[in-house]
């Protein structure tokens, strides 16, 4: 540590000007938080409830619907993220290539859906996809489909909307990234390898990927919170009679399920706040992971 | 070893013309460097023979072949960037080994020649490195490492050193002159650094705005410069030029230094009197036993040790005037001094610039 030290007086004037952000982050973050650890020991329904110990975390494992909401969000996380990843990535590169014309409008064009309001985006993809909607109109005229796709009624394709309609919003996001990355990289590399013979494919893989990979990881971390939490879409795409998570559960997740629990059904504050840390520990352990994954090999 | 050659090379960006049609002929195990200032097209003209820029108008040959389509990778060269242009997560070994897994090497043929690399260019102790955790001079030498083990035809250099310090820059010289040597290869090096450009060179290429002024050995452009322009290019310190006028039987009158007149040189005899010409005096032409001299004030001097330079004038306004004093440390600022030079050492030139022999 240094030798020198802030006097009594100067550490009081640093208090002071922390002290209201430090307030509002206490309130809102650091109670609420602590809270809902202790509220999800509590058993009981309403304003009826008790310490139960541990009977949250049995109920998991005996709730049905649970297992589905956990089922389902992992199959989200587990298909979208690595194809939106892949996707981004792949924009980005031929975004950065300086001979195609019209980069900034197609750059512009791709980040657009993230920052589109979530209730206007969700109306539309409901009617494009419904069955009689322009998606399946295009397909059947383009003679790919010969009957309609059940989009919003059948389990899979709902589950594919669901995917399609979250690539769809966040690919751009992720593409900015790729991008920032990709424009910070000398492009004599390339021209390097190129005149060493290197072939364009073993460039993207042995150059571009090795070189992006703080930001995959940094990317993937974010989407994988993102997706856990996935709540918006199923909220409002698949909802029918202006419940989420349809047809039958198939596109129900964690967070629609909390939000169930503690707004739609008698409200169970205790099991909510349960299934909450269970995000949580989601998140730790696959961000863990995908550290452990991308870590500096000897 | 293929010689390179170039016949009405050109290249625009757009509307924009930078390379105005270069005609080179470079012979096998040549070192040719191209100078000029920056902007002029040096990187343009290096790029263009690597594949990496299109040509726009002429033939370039390498080894007697077309080669204004092929693909870089075919061409039988290897270039080595100023950026160093190194995979940064790639250690040493793997980036000099790289390319050769896409030529169809075994594993322990490229072992063997990026082992063969390192020991020329003594890397081995740093083979396992990544780039970040290597020196300066050490990331140049791995890439020229990676250019040795694909065995070019040329080797093409785009200011490799403008990025080391001076001391390091020096060293990596020596040593790229010693690489020419044993690897007998023809290589085309760009610098805009002249003692680069004069240590290294069996021949240099003086452009300038895309097209070549002249070319020759090292010494040639600096004795026998074909115009001002390569005149002042070459050499530190600069050349002085001194505007004269050709007097009666190719005397020469110096109008900014009192009217003094100069003895005829050869080139001046044959020119009619009233002729306008710029006479070019290298600081190294003063010498204390000259036949004429200038009356000049001294303004200020630079002691390099083993040599001075004082920069003086004539009166109040005159042009600087670039006085090497050799090894007398004698001058001092404010004093007046008679700078002898030996006249028939001048050079003349016409007042289109060009030279007067
Ligand atoms: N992509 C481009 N589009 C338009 N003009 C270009 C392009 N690349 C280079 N130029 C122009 O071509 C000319 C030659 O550039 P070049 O990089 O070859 O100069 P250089 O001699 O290598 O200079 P330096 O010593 O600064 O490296 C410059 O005037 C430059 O502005
Ligand atoms: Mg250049």
């Amino acid at each position: 540590m240094g030798k020198f030290r802030l006097g009594r007086s100067e550490n009081v004037y640093a208090w002071l000007f922390l002290a209201p952000a430090l307030t509002l982050l206490a309130i809102f973050m650091v109670y609420p938080i602590l809270w809902s650890l202790w509220m999800s020991f509590q058993t009981g329904k309403g304003v009826n409830t008790q310490f139960g110990g541990l009977a949250n975390i049995y109920r998991l494992t005996q709730d049905p619907v649970f297992l589905r909401a956990l089922t389902n969000t992992l199959i989200f996380l587990i298909i979208q993220v690595p194809i939106m990843i892949v996707l981004a990535i792949l924009a980005a590169v031929a975004l950065n290539d300086p001979k195609l014309r019209g980069r900034a409008f197609f750059r512009t064009a791709i980040f657009l859906p993230c920052v589109t309001s979530l209730v206007a985006y969700s109306v539309l993809f409901k009617s494009m996809f419904a069955t009689d909607g322009v998606v399946n109109d295009t397909l059947m005229w383009l003679h790919i489909i010969s009957s309609p796709i059940p989009w919003l009624a059948q389990p899979f394709w709902a589950k594919c909307l669901i995917i399609i309609a979250i690539t769809w919003r966040w690919t751009g996001y992720n593409m900015i990234f790729f991008l920032a990355a990709l424009q910070n990289i000398d492009r004599s590399i390339y021209e390097a390898a190129r005149i060493d013979g290197v072939p364009a494919w073993a460039r993207f893989v042995y150059l571009t990927v090795p070189m992006l990979k703080p930001v995959i990881l940094f990317t993937t971390v974010i989407s994988t919170i993102g997706t856990l939490q996935l709540f918006d879409e199923v909220n409002n795409i698949t909802a029918s009679g202006g419940v989420g998570g349809a047809p039958a559960d198939s596109t129900l997740t964690l967070s629609l399920y909390i939000y169930n629990l503690t707004f739609r059904f008698m409200p169970s504050l205790g099991y909510a706040a349960t299934v909450s840390y269970v995000i949580v520990v989601l998140v730790a352990l696959l961000t863990a992971l995908q550290f452990f994954v991308a870590r500096e090999r000897k | 070893m293929s010689g390179v050659t170039l016949r009405g090379v050109r290249k625009s960006y757009g509307g924009l013309e930078v390379i105005k049609g270069v005609d080179l002929d470079i012979a096998p195990r040549e070192f040719v460097v191209f100078v000029g200032p920056s902007g002029c097209g040096k990187s343009t003209l290096l790029r263009m023979i690597a594949g990496l820029e299109e040509i726009s108008g002429g033939e370039l040959q390498i080894g007697g072949t077309r080669m204004n389509e092929v693909d870089p990778s075919a061409r039988g060269i290897a270039m080595v960037f100023q950026t160093y242009a190194l995979y940064p997560h790639m250690t040493v070994r793997e980036n000099m080994g790289f390319a050769l897994r896409f030529a169809g090497l075994s594993k322990a043929e490229i072992d063997k020649q990026v082992m063969e690399a390192a020991r020329v260019l003594e890397l081995e102790p740093l083979l396992d490195r990544k780039p970040k955790a290597l020196s300066g001079g050490q990331r140049q030498r791995v890439a020229i490492g990676r250019a040795i083990v694909r065995h070019p035809q040329v080797f093409l250099f785009d200011e490799p050193l403008s990025n080391l310090d001076a001391e390091l820059r020096v060293h990596m010289r020596i040593e790229i002159a010693r690489l020419h040597k044993k690897l007998n290869a023809t290589i085309i090096y760009v610098t805009h650094d002249q003692v680069e450009a004069m240590t290294l060179a069996d021949k240099i290429v003086v452009l300038r705005a895309g097209v070549v002024e002249q070319v020759g050995s090292p010494l040639t452009l600096y004795d026998d410069p074909d115009n001002l322009f390569v005149a002042g290019f070459i050499g530190s310190p600069k050349m002085n030029f001194l505007p004269a006028v050709v007097d009666a039987g190719g005397a020469l009158r110096l109008p900014d230094h009192g009217d003094q007149i100069l003895p005829a040189l050869p080139a001046s005899a044959k020119l009619s009197s009233g002729t306008q010409v710029t006479l070019g005096l290298r600081p190294e032409h003063f010498r204390p036993d000259g036949a004429a001299g200038l009356r000049l004030t001294v303004d200020l001097v630079e002691h390099l040790g083993g040599e001075s330079f004082a920069y003086a004038r004539h009166g109040e306004g005159g042009e600087v005037i670039t006085v090497s004093t050799g090894d007398s440390r004698a001058l001092e600022s404010g004093q007046s001094f008679d700078a002898r030079f030996d006249p028939s050492k001048a050079l003349l030139f016409n007042a289109q610039g060009l030279r007067l022999r």
